[in-house]
């Protein structure tokens, strides 16, 4: 029987391995960071987000009143920081105020809803992505990416990392450090990550006392059931 | 008269439970293996709890249903917790049922006077397929538009009605939201009831002819002189408190993958589930759940579409008429250790044959999958000749236990 | 084996028994309400529903003696802009002891509107324009000697006959029994907005 369990296990750990296929295949190698994943970075993520990628993208399940009792973030905060003036209020959805009719004008199609992009695309991506920007003359934005090669957007993180040339020259450096600049970076993305799935803060502060009750009933009904198995010889 | 005088004259509820608990004796020589059963039965109520409380937020339209679905993650108290116990039960109850299949195979629970109980077991498991496969539709992501078609455009295969079969699952000509409005229908009503009743002649079919066991020897052969077999135990309260416990192991996996690993690693809860439905942008693979993933490997290790579609349908098909292709008078592969090694090799082609069904179809997987799918169908064709002449131990008399 | 009959080797402990069932039972309780009760939260109002909760009204449209109506939670929500002629009539109307209840006993508002004005700020008024009699809109009748020669101004329902004053309280003779009731709300004058937050508990709308 033992030997099931070990095949079993087997098994699983060939599926947790399988599970990234899907998009290691395609595209340059992606750079993988370590991310500190704490209500500070999410918070510092969510300034970021709002101030240079909200024009465009939305993130239209998420609402604002979540990042205050989910992150701890004063209304205060969340009205001065996050919200758009353009007349959301509190408990709206997060969307951005690009209209779509303006944004096929301009790009060709909608910039993504990213409420789900780290789910689907996946941290390293996201990062790298946002890391891979290059300036490229031949194309009508005057942007281009390695990781998703002539797409629509302009490396509006440029002010901050600096620009580069297709091969990595540096062009112009940006405001932050290289590595501040990435600490920026993780913490896009560690507010994205948090937008995929706001349940995480609940989830990790009930867990410990859902798996204790679990834990407590398993004990007792392991106790019950030994006491009536005495019998059976 | 007393309350319970008046009531056992007028319920029949007290002769089911003494026939069917309190009176219903089990071999006593149950494994890990039988824990299966009961937890199936708590996942089914448990899907059914949860799957009625995300089903009042689902919104069936080609455009509101992705929204309202992760909406319920977001707008809704708990809808976090419904929507993962949901989708985290799916692949749960998968798991159970290929515990619950092995230690059919293994201990030749589906042998004489059984095999009606493995044909109803069986034909469950391929509606639980039916009904996962409607379900992962519904949320009108990018993997459910294009599985939706590629599952449906499958039907096109059947001969003569074919296309007119795919039109009428679908609706139209595609997948649209008059797909979702139908597959929807089936998924709460028709296929999850024809779930139920399945289960409830599986049980009875079961206790018509009494459990198995482990060592595959009938414990009604020997009786004491109470009448009831020596080896057998009352299921109350014997099993029904052994399998409370089962349950309270069981809900802390449970519990620890909704709250710490809720989409494990992505398994349960593909990526392209997490982008809508586009239907000018297919998947770069289309690849199945992992529970349904070693057929459709084997469908299309055969670089034929018509025999790649045969091949499966077989290897779908083939199990039900396992009771027949096993022709040892000895039931267990406890005592037969040609057909119990057969068997091991069986279950690891089938987790090898899942992974393979996970992988782009690349050239380096071809030569494995094509041997996968011939594993498979070999088991099955052997079976019939090794079972028939191949050495085996005597089962013993009385069952192999030991106190615990 | 044989069960019923054992041995006083195998004697069950009963006691135990008894004390390992009760708490199985408990704990299996609790695991049990850990799981119905989420569920049963999750049909509470979405947070959807919950944003469509509140309504933000605008008063730089609304002229002196003007009224204002908008829908908040499907409901029609009035805002009158009273004149100092239309706030004097409020104590005219309890001098000539035409209302029934002119010092809103009855809960009909919530407690900082519990005053002659019915409202947080006098020149405002927010209420919900609905009849307390059998529940039909009011008309807005704040001309003197309109619905009758005797008219303050105020608020008259078409329905059965119904009188307010122009803080919608209940006049003698009306089928209504109660003033009409106003919601809980927040107003900023300086920023000319009145947000309708929720309807006051105790308060019955017809």
């Amino acid at each position: 029987m033992k030997k099931y369990v070990m095949w079993a296990g087997m098994a699983l750990g060939l599926f947790a391995g399988s599970a990234s296929g899907a998009f290691a295949d395609d595209g340059p190698q992606l750079l993988t960071p370590h991310y500190t994943y704490n209500a500070k970075t999410i918070i510092s993520g969510a300034r970021l987000f709002a101030t240079n990628c909200m024009a465009c993208h939305s993130i239209k399940f998420m609402r604002y009143e979540f990042l205050t009792h989910d992150l701890g973030m004063s209304r205060a905060d969340v009205q001065k920081d996050i919200m758009l003036p353009t007349g959301s209020t509190f408990k709206d959805n997060m969307t951005s105020a690009m209209p779509t009719q303006m944004a096929h004008k301009w790009f060709g199609l909608p910039p993504p809803d990213l409420s789900q992009m780290v789910r689907y695309k996946g941290q390293d991506w996201i990062y790298t992505y946002l890391l891979s920007f290059y300036q490229d003359p031949k194309r009508p934005s005057g942007w281009n990416n390695h990781v998703f090669p002539n797409v629509a957007m302009p490396d509006v993180l440029a002010p901050y990392g600096g620009i580069v040339n297709e091969h990595g020259k540096l062009l112009r450096a940006g405001d932050e450090s290289p590595q501040k600049f990435k600490e920026q970076v993780t913490d896009i993305v560690a507010f994205l990550r948090f937008v995929s799935d706001p349940s995480v803060v609940q989830r990790h502060d009930d867990g410990p006392w859902v798996l204790g009750l679990l834990a407590f009933f398993t004990i007792v009904a392991y106790f019950l059931k030994k006491e009536y198995w005495k019998e059976v010889k | 008269m007393s309350f319970k005088e008046w009531f056992v004259k007028r319920s029949p509820v007290p002769e089911m439970w003494r026939e069917h608990m309190a009176e219903y004796y089990a071999p006593k020589n149950f494994n890990i293996f039988y824990y299966a059963g009961s937890l199936l039965l708590l996942m089914v109520v448990l899907q059914f709890l949860s799957g009625f409380l995300v089903l009042a937020h689902y919104i069936p339209t080609a455009q509101g249903a992705y929204d309202s679905v992760y909406g319920i993650m977001y707008d809704v108290h708990y809808g976090w917790l419904m929507q993962y116990m949901h989708v985290d039960g799916v692949s749960l109850i998968f798991v159970l049922l290929y515990v619950h299949m092995a230690r059919g195979m293994l201990y030749g629970s589906y042998r004489s006077p059984r095999e009606l109980v493995w044909i109803i077991g069986y034909t469950t498991y391929l509606a639980f397929m039916a009904e996962a496969f409607f379900g992962y539709v519904l949320p009108y992501s990018n993997l459910s538009y294009w599985a939706g078609t590629v599952i449906t455009s499958l039907l096109k295969s059947i001969p003569f009605i074919g296309g007119w079969v795919t039109t009428l699952v679908r609706g139209g000509p595609g997948m649209s939201g008059d797909t979702l409005n139908r597959f929807m229908a089936l998924h709460v009503t028709l296929v999850f009831l024809v779930i139920v009743g399945l289960i409830v002649f599986h049980i009875l079919y079961l206790h018509k002819v009494g459990s198995n066991n482990p060592d595959g020897i009938e414990i009604k052969a020997n009786k004491g002189p109470d009448g009831h077999p020596v080896d057998g135990i009352p299921f109350h309260p014997y099993y029904s408190v052994k399998d409370l416990f089962g349950f309270g192991i069981w809900l802390i996996i449970f519990g620890a993958i909704i709250f710490y690993a809720p989409t494990f690693h992505h398994i349960f809860l593909e990526r392209t589930m997490s982008t809508p439905a586009n239907p000018l942008k297919s998947l770069p693979d289309v690849t199945p759940p992992w529970y349904l993933s070693p057929f459709y490997a084997m469908l299309r290790s055969i670089p034929n579409k018509t025999a790649g579609i045969l091949l499966m349908v077989f290897a779908v098909l083939v199990p039900f008429v396992l009771p027949w292709l096993d022709r040892n008078p000895v039931k267990s592969t406890r005592y037969r250790p040609v057909t119990r090694v057969l068997l091991i090799i069986f279950f690891i082609n089938f987790f090898v044959l899942a992974y393979l069904g996970e992988q782009p179809p690349l050239p380096k997987y071809f030569f494995v999958e094509r041997l996968g799918a011939f594993i498979y169908v070999a088991f099955f064709l052997l079976l019939p000749f090794v079972s028939k002449f191949e050495p085996t131990r005597t089962p013993p008399a009385r069952v192999r236990f030991h106190a615990h | 084996m044989s069960d019923e009959t054992q041995d006083s080797k195998h004697a069950p402990n009963v006691t135990r028994r008894r004390f390992l069932t009760a708490l199985v039972t408990v704990s299996g309780a609790a695991v049990a309400g850990t799981i119905a009760i989420p569920m049963v939260k999750s049909l509470d109002p979405t947070a959807a529903a919950a944003a469509l909760a509140t309504t933000t009204i605008d008063l730089s449209p609304i002229e002196p003696g003007m009224q204002m109506v908008a829908l908040w939670q499907e409901k029609p929500v009035i805002v009158v802009n009273r004149t100092p002629e239309m706030l004097a009539t409020l104590d005219e109307a309890e001098q000539k002891g035409i209302l029934k209840d002119p010092n809103c006993n009855v809960p009909q508002q919530p407690p900082y509107c519990k005053n002659k004005y019915r409202s947080r700020v006098p020149e405002w008024y927010v209420g919900i324009k609905i009849c307390n009699h059998l529940c039909c809109i009011p008309h807005y009748r704040p001309k003197k000697a309109s619905v009758a020669p005797w008219w303050l101004g105020g608020f008259h329902c078409p329905c059965h006959g119904s009188m307010y004053d122009l803080s919608a309280r209940v006049i003698k003779g009306s089928p209504a029994p109660h003033n009409m009731a106003v919601p809980e709300y927040d107003i900023d004058v300086a920023k000319k907005t009145v947000v309708v937050t929720k309807m006051y508990p105790l308060a019955h709308l017809c």
